[in-house]
């Protein structure tokens, strides 16, 4: 599994942007590019039809956004990740994107080495967090708990991780200071994303109960 | 932004005059209008008064204290008033004593006639309805002591006179509650109208500070498409150029990412009007860590964290030295920012991934490294909090700010 390349498909409407993550990937010699799209609902299309290991998404696309593409997608096949690698993506967006299913998220200025080391981290399961992401989640967390205290909420270990995740540090050193593996790391950080998603839907189905959505039409 | 600016509340204060000052202006013009009646009335009718030394001691005590009156506007204090409430009474007390014996029932115009009046009125118009009606009520009982005193006995007098003597003393009440009202309605309407116009400047700061970022806006392109425009010419030359001088490929590299930072910071968020004197500290803690180049600064924060503008600038003092710090020691190649808030604190941490150290105040001490930590501690401390500083040889530092939140509006 691990020799094989990872598949990609790459998501921007800038030509220039698109070559130069081909190039960086391809030269890395763990990747390929399978397929590119300039446009959400192109990525969708294309996303169905060459089923890749990872698509490389950016938010600000010109027709259906990246938020609403990953979305898409995610719901369609459930095993293709989503890394979000945007530029000047409004923080709000870039939630919505995590909370619609994407696997992590990076900034464009990140260098080709820890794109290609993210692209692999999210094909083997590992949620990609940047530190800025942690705090943005934290406060997400913060904010439904003030909101509806029936929510999901974070249990104390989950919060003391995603807390030392905002700090900088990575999975090990949390590993090494919390006296726990690698993996459980991991899978803490992983349960954070599925309870943020699973928030996501919590919303809508509390939503479409108060509006009556959920009765069948008479 | 300078904190010497005016606040909105300061301006508004400027803008709207206290409408009831003119009420006080009135009472004084009155008051000078009576002084010169009595003058004239004691000048033109001398020979019908008994004391007349004592009535023209009294008047020279009534012009002076107008004349003090007029000068000190607006430093007058409650003794101000209970003097200027005894020299009115004393005139009308004195009234009795200055006119011959029995001609006070006589009902011509006499000696302390008006002038006394202005005290409820003046009183009234600066501190209201109650005050105008006390001073009234004073006078009202001088007035009535003015007859026995002019040798008149209340109970010989005549009902037509009980009811002039009633109504002079009812005069007094009806103009000292009258004018308190008055002035009472005025300082309101003036308050409400304050407010509103509180209201309008915060809209134009806001509007200000739009612009202000618009214009930055602007600036800021500009000078992007510069550094596109530079990095398009000296891309295609140096693509062209042999041998390629990496050192000038860095430089290019170099001014697109500054210009990518800065261009980000503009987009990233909306500008938020912050709540009146506070700043958000996540912005502060990003201006800091902006100025850092020589290593990977990340910010983090749960939000803006809008906190009072001291407790921002010390927050933000402190992690630059921090940032400083872990630049000239600790060998990291990234630093990130964490700033966390909680319901009754705040939480700042500094964490790099270099060397670390054995953390040791006493040892740090002895060899006279102390003093940037100690500046940090005390920025710290001063806002009521603490710095606790973790860290191991090879496992990078984090250094920690802790501050509780003061006030329940937190």
């Amino acid at each position: 599994m691990a020799d094989e390349l990872v598949r990609v498909l790459v998501v921007d409407d800038h030509p220039v942007w698109r070559n130069g993550v081909r190039n960086d990937l391809e030269s890395s010699g763990k990747a390929e590019v399978v397929g590119e799209a300039e446009d959400g609902g192109d990525a969708i299309e294309k996303a169905r039809e060459v089923m890749p290991d990872v698509v490389l998404m950016d938010l600000q696309l010109p027709q259906v956004s990246g938020v609403d593409a990953t979305r898409a997608i995610v719901d369609d096949s459930p095993h293709v990740k989503v890394l979000v690698l945007s530029a000047s993506a409004e923080e709000t967006d870039v939630l919505e994107a995590v909370k619609a299913g994407a696997s992590g998220y990076l900034l464009k200025s990140s260098s080709s080495d820890e794109v290609v080391d993210a692209v692999l981290r999210v094909r083997d399961g590992e949620p990609v967090f940047t530190p800025s992401l942690a705090g943005l989640v934290l406060s997400e967390f913060r904010r439904i708990a003030t909101n509806d205290p029936t929510a999901p909420e974070l249990t104390a270990r989950e919060n003391d991780v995603l807390k030392l995740v905002a700090k900088g540090y990575t999975y090990r050193e949390i590993g090494e200071k919390l006296f726990i593996s690698t993996k459980t790391v991991q899978n803490h950080v992983q349960n954070i994303l599925t309870k943020l998603q699973l928030k996501k839907r919590y919303e809508l189905m509390r939503y479409a109960i108060q509006k009556g959505l959920d009765r069948a039409p008479e | 932004m300078a904190s010497q600016e005016k606040s909105p509340r300061l301006l508004a204060r400027e803008n709207v005059r206290d409408e009831s000052r003119s009420l006080v202006t009135g009472a004084l013009i009155f008051r000078w209008v009576w002084l010169i009646w009595m003058a004239g009335l004691t000048a033109v009718g001398n020979e019908e008064l008994a004391r007349e030394p004592l009535a023209w001691a009294s008047i020279g005590a009534a012009s002076l204290w107008t004349v003090w009156l007029t000068v000190s506007r607006r430093s007058w204090n409650k003794s101000v008033m209970v003097f200027d409430v005894a020299l009115c009474g004393w005139l009308i007390l004195a009234s009795g004593l200055v006119i011959r014996e029995g001609d006070i029932i006589l009902g011509r115009p006499f000696f302390a006639t008006g002038y006394p009046l202005s005290a409820p009125l003046l009183w009234g118009a600066v501190w209201g309805p109650w005050t105008g009606a006390g001073t009234a009520t004073v006078l009202a009982i001088a007035h009535l002591l003015s007859r026995p005193l002019n040798g008149v006995q209340l109970s010989e007098l005549s009902p037509a006179q009980v009811q002039n003597v009633t109504g002079a003393m009812l005069n007094y009440l009806v103009a000292g509650v009258a004018v308190g009202l008055v002035a009472r309605l005025l300082r309101r309407s003036s308050e409400a109208l304050r407010l509103a116009n509180e209201e309008t400047m915060k809209e134009r700061e806001l509007t200000a500070r739009l612009a202000e970022r618009q214009s930055l806006a602007r600036a800021i392109h500009d000078s992007v498409l510069q550094v596109l425009a530079l990095v398009n010419k000296r891309g295609r030359e140096l693509a062209s150029s042999d041998p390629i001088d990496p050192q000038e490929v860095a430089r290019l590299a170099e001014i697109a990412g500054e210009q990518e930072v800065e261009l980000r910071s503009l987009i990233l968020r909306d500008p938020v009007a912050p709540p009146t004197g506070r700043a958000s500290l996540r912005d502060a803690l990003e201006d800091a860590s902006r100025a850092v180049t020589q290593l990977k600064v990340g910010v983090s924060a749960t939000g803006p964290i809008w906190l009072d503008r001291h407790t921002v600038d010390e927050l933000q003092a402190a992690t630059r030295q921090a940032l400083e710090n872990v630049v000239e020691h600790a060998g990291a190649s990234s630093v990130t920012v964490f700033a966390e808030e909680e319901p009754d604190r705040v939480t700042v941490t500094v964490r790099d991934d270099g060397g670390g150290f054995a953390y040791d105040e006493a040892k740090l001490q002895a060899d006279g490294k102390v003093g940037i930590l100690k500046s940090m501690k005390g920025r710290a401390e001063d806002l009521g909090g603490s710095m606790k500083v973790t860290s191991a040889p090879g496992r990078g530092t984090e250094v920690e700010f802790k501050i509780p939140k003061v006030g329940s509006g937190g």
